[in-house]
């Protein structure tokens, strides 16, 4: 790290296995404000899983995952308010437009008139001329870029992205990276999975690197 | 926020109180109806076939539901006062496993993985957004337990009082029982307890099923002469009992009830995104099936389910080549879900449990269809071949020779199945009918190909339809019955056997259709 901050995120000796497998042994590691984390390693090293039990969505075998200091629970309200979360798991309503997924997600999030932030959000992520289209008529990219949007239209402390670059233009890729050093200079915290060697150079303040067990 | 120039930036100021989970449902009511193509009266009239069908058939079903009481109520043998007794002893908790089991394999409470993402991981409060599932989730199992029950005892004879009080019984405990997979949906290690219970009451409903299935017809005048005692006993008790009974235990239910769904809707915050979602997708995936009127991809559905949660097993390497190969991998594939070949078997009460309350020609019918539930799954192997040609392809094989390479392990289990099942059938032509129709059923129902919107469609209420919907959910069982055809209708052995048989050397003659 390069400042000594107070760790936002901290992962003490995690363990996970499916089944009898280990896929994830004695990882630790802290995120402090600000900062981010990048997770690199082949397919099948384990970085979705980290991600998964940090976010909530898999139990952990083994150790600790702390946020501002207490154990992280997907069910408490702070924790859904505070950490914004972009893995595998996103759909979208068929019946919803790109505008209005994201004045959903805003408005849930205690914005009651989130239509500026909408339209300026749909800008900048180049889909300002998509904002009518429901998903089904969205390209991969651009529904991409939609997931991407609902980490931004919500408050956020913490970013957790899993391989964000995926499916995204060489512009997109520039734009994240912005886009995710102008988050760090705000305060958030970022942890990201990547197999984008240049995204991780650029964002990344330390490297976690996985690599797969026997 | 920053201006439209720049990126937006995160300001705290702009975002205040979390809104009620009532009113983000309001505003996408609001947003929905804003694309609605269609009036209320537009929807009302492709629905009201529906209805009106729904309503014919309820008044129907009540109808020949009150005509079977009236006659199994005069039935007075003693092998139908076995039956009465014991039914309930079955039915109760088997009801009340299968509701444990279907309940904690969609959820119960469940959610789209939409809903998922966009409304479950924000900070609304998240009891307020699962409640309308959990609602739904006791609403349902109230009325297809009233509804259970409600045929049930009407089927045994009972007198009304009787079947409304079981009724408001079963679906009491049927509530009971979907709380209590609430409470266990929260927790992994209260999920596996709770699934054992399940399989404990299924022991538990076996035991006088089995003793049903042994017992002997007795004499004749033994049989009036008791018969007699059993239904005078059961007259004075409803006597004395009155409606004042029924009053009394659907209030205490009511109150019990109440309490108990209330505590259970307020721990509902407890129970986690990927729990809630895990049951809306196998939801989503069922409806799909269920839309296409395919049983087959319904049970496509939960078996894709249990191998992804299992995730991981141990390889086992093959033997032979080609065909021998393929018959080899289709055993160790089946034996790698030993619970099915456990369940097969334990379908085995069904044929003498029939045999055993004295319905002789009802024993070849319930020894097909048992047999059918039986053998059927273990022929996943061979719809998923039917189902992908690129997997044809890959094997190098004719589609007709791998048909039968893919139903040699499964036919030899419905063969075996059909043999153990021979004492009660009590018949050897008809156990080869019973046999033939199993394999030739399972065996057309799993190489159905799926109802194709690609070619023409036929208009209906619902929309376009592809012409042989209507058909797909008789395909497999129409086979077997036309296997069983001669021996319902009493025709000579020569045709028991020459029917089946024929029936099978077509099925496995012809080429399936492939799209």
């Amino acid at each position: 790290m390069s400042k000594k901050t107070a760790p936002r995120l901290t992962v003490t000796e995690l363990q996970h296995k499916y089944g009898d497998r280990p896929v994830i042994e004695g990882l630790t590691f802290t995120l402090a404000a600000g900062q981010a984390i990048a997770l690199v390693g082949p397919n099948g090293a384990g970085k979705t899983t980290v991600l998964k039990c940090i976010v909530g969505s898999a139990d952990p075998a083994a150790g600790k995952i702390l946020l501002d200091g207490l154990p992280i629970d997907e069910r408490a309200e702070a924790v859904r308010r505070d950490v914004a979360t972009l893995l595998d798991d996103l759909d979208f309503f068929p019946d919803l437009t790109a505008a209005e997924h994201l004045d959903l997600l805003a408005r849930a999030h205690g914005n009651p008139e989130p239509e500026d932030l909408v339209d300026t959000l749909l800008d900048d992520i180049g889909l300002l001329g998509a904002a009518d289209q429901l998903p089904g008529s969205l390209s991969s990219g651009q529904r991409r870029r939609l997931a991407l949007a609902t980490a931004l239209v919500r408050p956020r402390k913490l970013l957790v992205l899993d391989e964000p670059e995926a499916r995204l233009d060489t512009g997109g890729v520039q734009w994240l990276s912005d886009r995710l050093l102008e988050e760090k200079k705000s305060g958030t915290s970022i942890l990201f999975a990547s197999h984008d060697p240049a995204l991780v150079e650029t964002v990344a303040d330390s490297i976690v690197t996985l690599t797969p067990l026997p | 926020m920053s201006s439209a120039d720049g990126p937006v930036v995160f300001d705290p100021a702009d975002f205040g109180a979390i809104p009620s989970s009532r009113s983000l449902r309001a505003w996408m009511r609001k947003t929905r109806r804003r694309h609605a193509d269609r009036s209320f009266w537009q929807v009302f009239e492709n629905i009201y076939l529906v209805v009106f069908t729904l309503a014919m058939a309820g008044a129907t079903g009540g109808n020949v539901l009150r005509q079977l009481n009236a006659s199994s109520a005069r039935c007075t043998s003693i092998s139908c006062q076995d039956f009465v007794n014991y039914l309930p002893w079955i039915l109760v908790p088997l009801l009340v496993a299968t509701t444990l089991r279907v309940l904690l394999s969609v959820g119960p409470v469940s959610a789209s993985r939409a809903a998922g993402f966009w409304l479950l991981a924000t900070p609304v409060n998240r009891t307020a957004l699962l409640r309308p599932a959990y609602w739904l989730v006791i609403a349902v199992v109230a009325v297809v337990g009233a509804l259970t029950s409600l045929i049930a005892w009407s089927l045994l004879g009972s007198q009304w009082r009787s079947i409304w009080e079981a009724s408001v019984l079963t679906a009491s405990l049927l509530i009971c029982a979907a709380c209590v997979t609430v409470w266990a949906q929260q927790r992994a290690v209260r999920t596996k307890w709770t699934l054992r219970f399940a399989d404990l009451l299924l022991l538990a409903a076996a035991i006088p099923a089995i003793w049903l299935a042994t017992q002997r017809e007795p004499e004749p005048d033994a049989t009036q002469f008791a018969n007699v005692v059993i239904n005078q006993s059961e007259a004075d008790s409803l006597l004395t009992s009155g409606p004042t009974r029924l009053l009394v235990i659907g209030l205490v239910c009511l109150v019990v009830l109440l309490a108990l769904v209330i505590v259970t809707a307020r721990t509902l915050d407890q129970l986690t995104r990927t729990s809630v979602i895990a049951g809306g997708e196998l939801l989503a995936g069922l409806a799909g099936a269920a839309s296409s009127l395919d049983i087959s991809m319904l049970a496509d559905v939960v078996a894709g389910r249990h191998w992804r949660l299992k995730g991981r097993v141990h390889s086992r390497r093959g033997r032979g080549s080609r065909g021998a190969a393929l018959v080899h991998r289709e055993f160790l594939r089946i034996l790698r879900w030993p619970r099915r070949l456990v369940i097969g078997f334990a379908l085995l009460v069904v044929p003498y449990a029939v045999a055993g309350t004295g319905f002789d020609v009802l024993v070849p019918v319930a020894a097909g269809f048992a047999g059918f539930i039986a053998v059927r799954p273990l022929m996943d192997g061979l719809r998923s071949v039917c189902r992908s040609t690129g997997l044809v392809r890959a094997l190098g094989m004719d589609l007709r020779e791998l048909r039968v390479l893919m139903a040699v392990v499964p036919g030899l289990f419905a063969a075996l199945w059909s043999l153990l099942a021979l004492p009660a059938l009590a018949d050897g032509p008809a156990t080869f009918a019973v046999a033939a129709g199993i394999i030739s059923g399972a065996v057309r129902q799993a190489s159905a190909r799926p109802p194709s919107y690609a070619g023409p469609l036929v208009a209906s209420p619902m929309g376009a339809i592809p012409p042989g919907l209507f058909s797909q959910p008789m395909r497999g069982f129409d086979l077997l019955l036309l296997c069983l055809a001669p021996v319902l209708l009493g025709l000579s052995s020569t045709w028991v056997l020459a029917i089946p048989a024929f029936v099978l050397a077509i099925m496995f003659a012809v080429r399936p259709k492939t799209d």
